[in-house]
This record gives structure tokens, sequence and C-alpha cells, in this order.
């Protein structure tokens, strides 16, 4: 059974008098431990994907199944329960909270879970040097560059150690320096930490690093050709 | 919710300008609501206290300012003799000023052996021995003597009467620490005047089984003939006809009250909503992170309550620490309302100010947990 199983989902929301159908009748799987990019023009629907999938939004029709569990049936309470688990969830704009430090940011998500203090602090330090950032605990999120904030927002997203990790243009805002060392620290991520990862971005460099590279048009999936330089990418980078 | 409280806090304090102008706002609120339930309780005690029930005041009839009520020292042989009375106390009062005042200053002068027998006071400066022995002297409430900065052994004037202050005491009624009494002889010749023999009321304390009202229309009835008629209430009602134009006016400003607490409410749940809506995307963040809906709900609830309780033991703490200290209190006609701060009112300024804060944060509460997480995180304030 594949981690992540979405059947059939059709998503529709309306716009005025106009009916959007960003997805529609979409299938898709993902492997446990796979790193999937996920491509397409803007306003095609991969945000929306991506959402439904993190269990932060509802289908209209269809299923999603996500490490055995059908999120689309769950109340918002249990749906709540259910990400505080098995989500991890990384921002394109950061989105840390501006009066918390970067250690407390890192920590929000276990406070959620049953844990000692002593078990979330460790857990937190590890997160922080996972992402090189130990020395930057105490700051706030002003007192950090952009990319100084996307790490922290990587360490929200690992520390409880969920089941999936879910990137929703990570590299948006970032400059190109910036840029390739949050798409190493994603793929240290994957290799390293064994999650899986879901990234959506219109890059088509950063798409690169992932194994699998799917790109939706017009509403409907399709498996992208892996490009050479992409292997050869994922080695450099490596 | 407990591992929330920093972020709470943080949230806060990230606010500081917002959150000091809104418990400072809820804190004059209950400074307000203090000083009008602390007014409220003082008549309330005055006029409905037990000993306000169970105890006559024989007053001259159709008089009201105690200048004017004379009534022959005699009755009280009749009244002593009566079966359903227990203790006849003859007063004599005089005050500076019959109008409504905050300062006014109320004598009573009552035999000494009396006020030893049927006042609940204890000297907190001087001594008894020096009450008993001087002609002129004077026991002077605890909050007179703070308001006028008396002490032991100095002479004090007022209105024509000087006396020398032998002691100063602490009452359990909270209103007579605003009186000074006097030996009754020494009050009836105050002033270069000669009225010995008369005094300006008769208390009278019943017996277990007396019925007040009948006992009054009794009295009423037997002095109808004399050369003084009477008009004979319990205490409480005495004190609430000498003071009804106050009373009024005091069961008025109980609006004053709700209005302050009308204020509490709009100035946090102001406050909640806007520090809701400047934080939607965090409680987008917050839920996505899996923060339940509810618990969102009680963030919003929790800070708006913590707003409201910190402006309110605020408020409250002034309000009472200056009543205390200040001893302030209204009478008029030589009754006195004691402004008191009693345990009861900072456990009601509490609870109020808590529910408030709860009340205030029940809209932005539903509106935070509500939004759609997709719609919250969108959001750009």
């Amino acid at each position: 059974m594949s981690l992540v199983e979405v059947v059939c989902v059709t998503k529709q929301y309306a716009s005025g008098e106009e009916t959007i159908i960003p997805l529609n009748e979409v299938d898709l799987r993902i492997e446990k431990g796979e790193f999937v990019s996920l491509m397409g023009s803007s306003g095609c629907g991969k945000s929306t994907l991506l959402n439904l999938i993190a269990g932060i939004d509802r289908v209209t029709s269809g299923q999603i199944v996500v490490a055995g569990t059908n999120i689309t049936g769950l109340s918002r309470g249990k749906l709540a329960d259910w990400r505080a688990a098995n989500i991890g969830y990384v921002f394109q704009t950061h989105n840390l909270i501006p009066v918390l430090t970067a250690y407390e940011n890192v920590e929000l998500p276990l406070l959620l879970l049953k844990m000692s203090a002593a078990a979330r602090r460790k857990r937190v330090e590890i997160a922080l040097e996972a992402v090189g950032l130990t020395d930057r605990a105490r700051h706030y999120p002003r007192q950090l560059s952009g990319g100084q904030e996307q790490r922290v927002g990587v360490a929200r997203a690992i520390v409880a150690g969920p089941t999936l990790v879910v990137a929703d243009e990570p590299t948006g805002n970032l400059d190109d320096d910036t840029t390739q060392q949050i798409l190493d620290l994603l793929r240290r991520v994957n290799d390293e930490l064994g999650i899986t990862l879901l990234m959506v971005t219109h890059d088509a460099q950063a798409a690169g690093i992932a194994q699998r590279r799917i790109r939706l048009e017009h509403g409907t999936l399709v498996e992208a050709a892996q490009p050479e330089h992409s292997q050869a990418h994922r080695q450099k980078i490596a | 919710m407990i591992t929330f409280i920093p972020y709470i806090l943080k949230g806060l304090w990230g606010h500081r300008a917002r959150t000091m102008l809104t418990v400072s706002g809820t804190a004059v609120a209950l400074f307000v609501f203090c000083f009008v339930t602390a007014v409220q309780q003082g008549l309330y005690q005055l006029t409905e206290s037990e000993d306000a029930q169970r105890t006559l005041v024989v007053f001259q009839e159709n008089r009201f300012c105690p200048q004017s009520s004379k009534l022959p020292e005699d009755y009280a042989r009749w009244l002593s003799n009566h079966k359903d009375v227990a203790d006849v106390v003859p007063i004599k009062v005089f005050t500076n000023n019959c109008r409504a005042s905050l300062d006014s200053i109320v004598f009573q002068g009552l035999p000494a052996d009396k006020l030893k027998g049927t006042r609940d006071i204890s000297l907190v400066a001087g001594d008894w021995n020096g009450f008993e022995q001087r002609e002129d002297a004077a026991l002077v409430g605890r909050d007179v003597a703070a308001r006028r900065g008396v002490i032991v052994g100095e002479k004090f004037s007022i209105g024509g009467v000087t006396v020398t202050i032998a002691g100063i005491f602490h009452a359990t009624v909270p209103a007579e620490n605003n009186l000074i009494y006097t030996h009754l002889d020494f009050l009836q010749r105050a002033r270069g005047k000669n009225d010995v023999g008369t005094v300006t009321q008769l208390e009278l304390r019943l017996a277990e089984h007396a019925d007040a009202e009948v006992v009054a229309a009794e009295i009423d009835k037997h002095f109808r003939g004399g050369p003084v008629a009477t008009a004979t209430r319990t205490k409480g009602m005495f004190q609430t006809d000498t003071l009804s134009d106050l009373a009024e006016l005091i069961g008025c400003i109980h609006w004053l009250g709700y209005a302050c607490i009308g204020l509490v409410l709009a100035l946090v749940a102001a406050t909640t909503v806007m520090s809701v809506h400047d934080r939607t995307k965090e409680h987008g963040v917050l839920q996505t992170v899996g923060l339940r809906p509810l618990r969102v709900f009680q963030l919003v609830i929790l800070e708006s309550t913590l707003l409201s309780t910190v402006g309110g033991m605020l408020g409250i703490g002034v309000g009472v620490a200056y009543l205390a200290l200040s001893g302030l209190s209204v009478a008029a006609e030589g009754v006195t309302i004691a402004f008191q701060p009693t345990l009861e009112l900072i456990v009601v300024g509490m609870v109020v100010s808590t529910a408030v804060g709860l009340l205030a944060g029940i809209a932005p509460g539903l509106q935070a947990a509500r939004t759609p997480i997709i719609d919250a995180l969108r959001h750009t304030g």
C-alpha cells in the first residue's frame, strides 16, 4: 500500500458566479520514502492538491488516504490531531510566529504531543542542529535572514518526526544560493531521515532534486520524465 | 493549553501599547465599579444588617435634621420599662453639616456606660479611662482621625464644639468609624447651649422575640399625647428615610456599575477582535501544525480573560487600597455611609472582570476557530 493514495479527487470552488475546478478526478500515489516534486503553471492547482494531501483543505469528491488513514472523512478536530502526528508543512513565506524565537517556533508542533519538557528540548535541539541553526536558537524571526527563516521552517516541519513533509514553493522567495541550501536541506531530510517529501515548485531546477517529478496540467496529473541533468544535480549536491 | 501560555504572554507583550491601554482601561473601569459597589454595600449594611432590623430609633415626629429633634430624656424611663425593650440608649447628635457631604463630622453624645455596652468598638490609640475621666473627652472613629489627621491628646474643634481626643477607635460597623463619641451631658451643653434633659434620639435594643413594628406603633401611640410626639422606626428604616435622597442617588449609580462592565466588555472585545485579525495567519499556521479549532478558540478566550483579569486585579487592588486608606464616607443629616472595601467586593470584582473577559473573547474566538485554514494562511492583514 502506498503512503499517499489520492483517488479520483476533484476540487471545485466558486469564484463569483464562476465555478473553478483546479483538480478534476486526480489520482496519485506516493510511496514511502519518496521525494516527489509537483510542477505546473501558476494557478494550475498544485498547491491545492498539496493542501488536500496535507489535510488543511477539503476535497469536493474522491478520497485521500495517507499512512492508512482516509483523511477525507475526518472531522476538523480529528484532522488536526492527524496533522500533528503525521504532517510537516514547509511554507513558501516561512510563516514563523514573529513573537517566538527560532527555538520556540520549532517547538510548537511538539506542544501538541504528549511529551516531557526534556524530550521536547532534545528534539528541538536535534532539529535545529540538522538545519545548522543551533547558534540562532534564541533569535527572533526578524533577526534571521530569509534563508535562515526557511531553515527554521524546515526544522519545525521535521521536529515531530512526521510521516510526510509537504513543501509549498519552499524556495519561491529565496535567492539562488539560499535556494540551493534549502534544496540540499530537503534532500537530506529525505535521504538521511527517510521522510517522504512532496514539494510543489514551479522551478524546474528545484524540481530536479526530487526522485520523481509530476506535472499538473489542466486539472490532471502527468508523470514527467526525469531529465538527465536531474540525476546529475542530485549527485552533485549529494 | 498550559504549554501555550508563554505564546499568549509573548503575543500580548508583542503588542505592548495595545495591551497596556486595554489593561489600563479595564483597571479604570473596575476602579469605578469598585467605588460604586462599595457605596452600595455601605448603604446595604447600614439599612439591612441584623442590627439595623433589631434596633429601634425614636426620633421627634416630623423632624429630619438631628439638630431639630429634641426629645425629653426621661422618655427613656418609660421605654426601659417596656416588656419588649432590652435596652435604651439616649443619644445627642451634632453634625457640622446636615446636607449630604463627603466630609461631615458627626458627634454622638451618649452615657459612657452605654457607649461601652452597646457599641462594638476597640481602641487603636488612647485609653478608656482617659475618656471616662475628662468631661470634654472624645473617642474618634479611625476614618475621621485619618481624614482629619488628628491624634490622641489633641484638641479638635468644629462647628463650635471643642473636644479633647482621648482615643481613636475601630468599629466593626464601618459607618461608626466616621463618628466622634462624646459624653452625653457634654454634648448637651456644647456650643454654649443648655440642652440638658433633651436628646436627639433614643435607640432601643429589642428583646429577642419582639415584633419591631408592633413595638414602634405602641411607642408612638403612647407619646402622641406627650409633650413631644415621636416617630419610631427600625434603625434601618430610620437610616433609609434619613438618607432617602442619597439612597435614591446610590440606587441610580448602580447603572454606572453596569456601564463600567459594559465598557470593559467593549474594550476587551475590541482589543481581542484586533488581535485575532492581526494574527489570523498565525492561527492558520497553528492549525496547520495540528492545533484543533477548539484550542484556537480557547487561546483567544484565554487571552481576553487574561487582559480583563489583570486589568480587574489592578483596578480592584488600587480601588480597595484607596478605600481602605482614605476612609471615605458620605453623610447626610447625621447618618454616615462608609465606602467599605470588603472581601465580597474583591471577589465580586474579580468574578466580574474574569466573566467579562470570557464573554469578550467568545465572538472573536469563534471567528478565529471557524476561519478555514486556507483562508487564514492567505490572510494579508
